[in-house]
């Protein structure tokens, strides 16, 4: 026992005693707080902990302490500067190598969120039962025990009531102990809802890759070996993903390689590029035909990977078509159907009238990208494919990597590396009848409907369409939803038409948010609980590439909790399944019991133990030298808790040829894939592919709907009321629009180009505002069909005229005292999802966010 | 003694940044204050149009018109070649500020960090105020101020000047300044120019390097090499 009491000790607090925490500045501390602290009684034992390790005084010097940065989805590892429990600075971990202790500016910020003044310290409640935008919900505070025991009783009257499916459960920013909270919690309530944020991120850029190499996933890219990198809609410099490594990089990188950039407007990457390619929004999927085109006419393709005409003589003539028994292909599937079907007229002369450029720019890129073969790198970013005909575009534009042989190869495009973490035990032992009959229901965001395929992995419905679970709850279609929790997540700011969702939340009888900042989620929610801070305060872990690398880092709390947060995942699901398990529904605390402290075995006791154990059981192959099965080496889960990340083996080139995860085993530019899934697809709905395709939105009938090719955008609203097309893009000071309310934020605004400090610019090209007599600084009004925004109008170069340039994550009409400008009430800049409408890229179930909406531009 | 200098590789250089809010952290700068900066400029005309970015910071001129123009010598040389200044010798003159040919010199009108000195609260008994905030993290000014342990104010009072320190602070215990060492991308190297097989003299017996309006004499301790973009173009000969 006295062995055991000693390593939870060494467990829970080693990270604490590292930083010599003493009992003098604890005490200080504490004096200090004032009214904050009189009402935050959660923490006073783990202070007493902290102080009980009876180090002496730092003398303010402090100590480097392991965390995980997810301010954006590169999920960085990290160190912080702590010293007395207190975060004061951010570096890259130098363990890593995916980010080789590279940090980046948007990491910084993260020490402003975790000291955001108006973070929410303890749970509260609304006391206004009216809910609406224009309904303050005159929030008090409450204790935990009375926030629990309300969400325990909601719970179970839905379990009384045989009405469990009405239960729902929305994911925001997640670590990999989601499944928790997310999935085992959901299921044994009884409930097909657990509805993730997924289809607002980039689901659409997945889909390419799976359906021409089986693969569906972000992918990593070997630039320091790569000779040409064409990036669509990318902007690894700024924005998303492996910032740091590539920032780190960069420099080396555009010395032996051509970097070529394609973006209506100009990004930081752009700024460094070679040629920038200002396409006109939506017409990727041309361009990627013409270069497609150029490569096989000039004969560019990479032969051990493609194979070549049986008698070696190039074939691909503009505008004839080729017998297919002419090819050998080597490790693709269907290059000449592809041509046949989609390639052969897709000249350069054609794409330049449609994509807006020249056509000697053109082939100019598509050459220097093919004598690059095989180092050759297509990026494909969200940008081409979050619009409503993106599927295809992520599938051609992909497609080029396939043709220059660049697919798991040296200089090219890679998948993720190998990792060894665990899943956690199973729920179905703990699903009674009531679980089992809830969970049969359809899911409130109606995937899988014959116009939502979201063929994730192959599997008609197997993808969530987030956006559309708004219209799921408002038209309780296919039911309605009585009780919901969200965690960090903010689907009332960062969805397309989010005043949807603000009447989706009002309609739901019940609703907790989870959330470290009262947001626009909070305001129609009943119950807010004051959640940690991912890089300070939580027990997490996460799973990153780059760089041929894949690392696991840990989330660990390193510092003193001002409030009295608790982790969204671990701790608040244990404490509700106490008290469930104290209404007589025990099977999810009893589940719970199961995730065993692998180095004790013992089960845990309370929440902060659970946390615990859910990261240990998960990681135990990675760190458990018993159970080792590659990549780092450590002698137990102290050592890794301490370096704060795991590394895996290098990247193995070339071990995928061939045996790729489609249809044929090989890279598909015919995709019998995507054939049996749109088939599958079909067929659940007693129709046809071209009916699908209809229904999806989608022009392409026949064989075409099986190879990557051009489709027309989608783009809303007439041209003569709205003349502009909108570009939305990010901010490299964004933290996924949760960095608003922080001052640093606005100072450094103009760290990207364009923008202006302490402001909230939309880029318009001079020749464009000449027109309308608008000049920069003037107060403009945005509108589209589905809403407006007000803004400030900044004429600039580096965006294509008839777009207007906008960055996301401004807008806020609540979140803080800077994020907004009068809380609750009026928005600081403007929320580009304003305008942006609820549309889709039905194949992913994906939110179309580019090359949606056309625009009209008014004096504000 | 050495004689610090720094070499700031334009390629290398993202433009992200990180260099200034790093500082920012290091040095406790209030808002508005950027003792690590930068001058920015798009170039051309759509859609030949390039962004450049010029991170600068205190040139540490040897020939320094801001400690020439100072009367009280608040403004000094150190041996080490760092222009340091003396808040408590200070009498917030500004004189040089009105001779530093870069503008890197901020006047401090009103105490710092005013942000974290309101007592407002937004939801009541649910959040705090950002002096509770202050107070309850246990910081000094803000709740991540850094103790720099050094001689000098770790926050400049009202009514001084202040400026980059090339982070004396850190130097005078073997660290790098700190823009160095958060520097991602590795674009920003210190060292001393009177060790001849120092990094620094190493490049810039490489590169051609160029300083800030260096026809003023001021001979500035930060150089350039390289360009931002490192673009190729189609070879060409123009046309008559």
């Amino acid at each position: 026992m006295e062995k055991i009491e000693t390593q939870k000790k060494t467990l829970t607090e080693n990270l604490f005693e590292n930083a010599n925490l003493s009992r003098r500045s604890f005490l200080k501390v504490s004096a200090g707080t004032g009214v904050t602290a009189a009402l935050i009684t959660g923490i006073q034992p783990e202070l007493k902990a902290l102080a009980a390790t009876g180090a002496s005084g730092t003398n303010g010097k402090g100590q480097w302490l392991p965390a995980t940065c997810q301010g954006c989805t590169s999920w960085c590892s990290k160190q912080v500067y702590v010293i007395d429990g207190r975060a004061v600075k951010v570096r890259g971990n130098p363990h890593s190598k995916v980010n080789l202790g590279a940090g980046c500016v948007r990491s910084h910020l993260a020490i402003q969120q975790l000291y955001d003044p108006d973070r929410i310290k303890v749970p509260m409640k609304r006391t206004n039962p009216k809910k609406g935008r224009n309904q303050d919900p005159k929030f008090v505070p409450i204790t935990w025990d009375e926030a629990l025991d309300t969400i325990a009783d909601k719970i179970m009257e839905l379990r009384d009531n045989n009405e469990t499916h009405k239960y729902m459960l929305m994911r925001g920013r997640y670590s990999y102990l989601r499944d928790v909270l997310y999935d085992r919690m959901t299921k044994i309530i009884g409930s097909p809802n657990n509805i993730s944020h997924s289809a607002l991120c980039a689901e659409a850029e997945k889909f390419g890759p799976y359906y021409t190499e089986g693969y569906w996933g972000y992918r990593q890219y070997d630039v320091l070996k790569a000779h040409y990198i064409l990036l669509w809609g990318a902007d690894p410099l700024a924005a998303n993903r492996q910032v740091s490594y590539y920032t780190k990089v960069w420099g080396d990188v555009a010395d032996q390689a051509t970097i070529a950039i394609i973006e209506p407007r100009l990004s930081a990457s752009a700024g460094k590029a070679d040629e920038w390619l200002p396409i006109i929004p939506g017409q990727d999927g041309a361009l990627a035909a013409a270069i497609a085109h150029i490569l096989l006419v000039e004969g560019l393709w990479y032969k051990p990977f493609l194979g070549d005409f049986v008698d070696g003589v190039n074939r691909f003539v503009p505008g004839e078509t080729v017998a297919e028994e002419a090819f050998e292909e080597n490790y693709t599937h269907g290059v000449v159907k592809w041509w046949n079907l989609e390639l052969k007229d897709k000249t350069a002369e054609w794409a330049a009238d449609v994509t807006g450029l020249t056509a000697d720019q053109i082939r100019r890129v598509a050459e220097g990208f093919g004598n690059a073969a095989p180092h050759a790198i297509s990026w494909v970013g969200g940008g081409p494919c979050m619009q409503v005909r993106g599927g295809y575009a992520s599938m051609i534009c992909h497609a080029l990597n396939g043709l220059v042989g660049s697919v798991d190869n040296v200089g090219g495009t890679l998948k993720a590396n190998k990792e060894y973490t665990k899943k956690f035990p199973k729920p179905d032992d703990f699903m009674d009848e009531i679980a089992k009959k809830g969970k049969k229901h359809e899911k409130i965001d109606q995937r899988g409907r014959l116009e939502f395929p979201s063929l994730k992995k192959g599997k008609s419905g197997g993808g969530v369409v987030t956006n559309n679970a708004a219209d799921g709850i408002l038209n309780e279609d296919p039911y309605e939803i009585k009780v919901a929790i969200g965690y960090m997540n903010n689907f009332a700011f960062s969805a397309p038409q989010p005043e949807r969702w603000e009447r989706a939340l009002s309609k739901i009888p019940f609703l907790v948010h989870i959330t470290t900042n009262a947001s626009e989620f909070s305001w129609f929610s009943d119950i807010v609980l004051p959640d940690t801070h991912h890089m300070f305060e939580k027990w997490g872990y996460v799973k990153s590439i780059g760089n041929g690398y894949r690392h696991v880092t840990l989330m660990q709390p390193i510092v003193k909790n001002i409030g009295d947060y608790k982790i969204d995942e671990t701790e608040i699901p244990w404490l509700i399944a106490e008290k469930l398990a104290e209404r007589g529904f025990d099977n999810l605390l009893r589940h719970f019991k199961t995730y065993k402290d692998p180095e004790t075995g013992m089960e845990p006791a309370n929440e902060k133990e659970f946390a615990l154990y859910a990261l240990k059981y998960a990681t135990q192959n990675l760190w458990d030298p018993a159970h080792y099965k590659g990549g780092d080496k450590f002698s137990g889960w102290e050592e890794f808790s301490k370096v704060g990340v795991w590394n895996s083996d290098p990247y193995p080139y070339r071990k995928r040829w061939g045996k790729m995860k489609t249809k044929t085993g090989m890279f598909e530019f015919y995709s019998e894939t995507l054939k049996a899934a749109l088939e599958k697809h079909a067929e659940k709905h007693n129709t046809t592919v071209d009916a699908v395709m209809e229904a999806a939105n989608y022009l392409a009938r026949g064989e075409k709907a099986f190879i990557p090719h051009y489709e027309e955008p989608f783009i809303l609203g007439d041209e003569k009321e709205y003349p502009f097309v909108h570009v939305d893009h990010k901010s490299r000071l964004n933290r996924e629009g949760r960095s608003a309310n922080c001052t640093w934020y606005y100072d450094f605004k103009d760290l990207d180009p364009g923008e202006d400090l302490w402001d909230d610019v939309a880029k318009i090209n001079p020749v464009d505002a000449r027109k309308l007599g608008i000049q920069s600084g003037d107060r403009i009004r945005l509108s589209s069909v589905t809403g407006s925004l007000v803004c400030t109008a900044k004429l600039w170069e580096g965006v294509r005229p008839g777009t207007v340039a906008k960055c996301y994550g401004q807008g806020h009409w609540v979140y803080g005292r800077l994020a907004s400008k009068t809380f609750g009430k009026e928005p600081r800049g403007g929320n580009n999802n304003d305008i942006i409408p609820a549309q889709y890229e039905a194949l992913s179930g994906s939110s179309a966010y580019y090359g949606v909406t056309r625009i009209k531009i008014e004096k504000a | 003694m050495p004689r610090y200098a720094m070499v700031i590789d334009r390629q290398r250089c993202v433009g992200c940044g990180s260099c200034s809010i790093a500082c920012r952290a290091e040095n406790n700068l209030s808002e508005g204050v950027y003792w690590s900066h930068k001058i920015t400029e798009t170039s051309g005309v759509f859609p030949n149009v390039r962004f450049h970015y010029l991170p600068t910071l205190c040139n540490h001129c040897t020939n320094a018109p801001c400690v020439r123009g100072c009367p009280t010598r608040a403004m000094h040389k150190l041996e080490n070649g760092i222009t340091m200044h003396d808040p408590k010798k200070c009498i917030g003159c500004r004189y040089c500020m009105i001779n530093c040919p870069y503008g890197v010199i901020y006047f401090n009108w009103k105490d710092g960090h005013q942000f974290w000195k309101d007592e407002h609260v937004l939801i009541e008994g649910a959040t705090s105020s950002p002096a509770e905030e202050v107070r309850a993290a246990g910081g000094k000014t803000t709740p991540y101020y850094n103790p720099k342990n050094s001689k000098a104010p770790d926050i400049r009072p009202k009514g001084v000047v202040e400026k980059c320190t090339f982070c004396e602070h850190r130097v005078r215990k073997g660290l790098l300044p700190n823009c160095v060492e958060a520097c991602p991308a590795d674009a920003r190297m210190f060292g001393d120019l009177d060790d001849p097989q120092s990094t620094l003299n190493q490049l810039l017996g490489k590169f051609k390097p160029f300083r800030l309006k260096e026809a003023l004499g001021t001979d500035p301790a930060v150089f350039y090499i390289r360009d931002f973009s490192a673009a190729n173009y189609p070879r060409t000969k123009g046309a008559a």
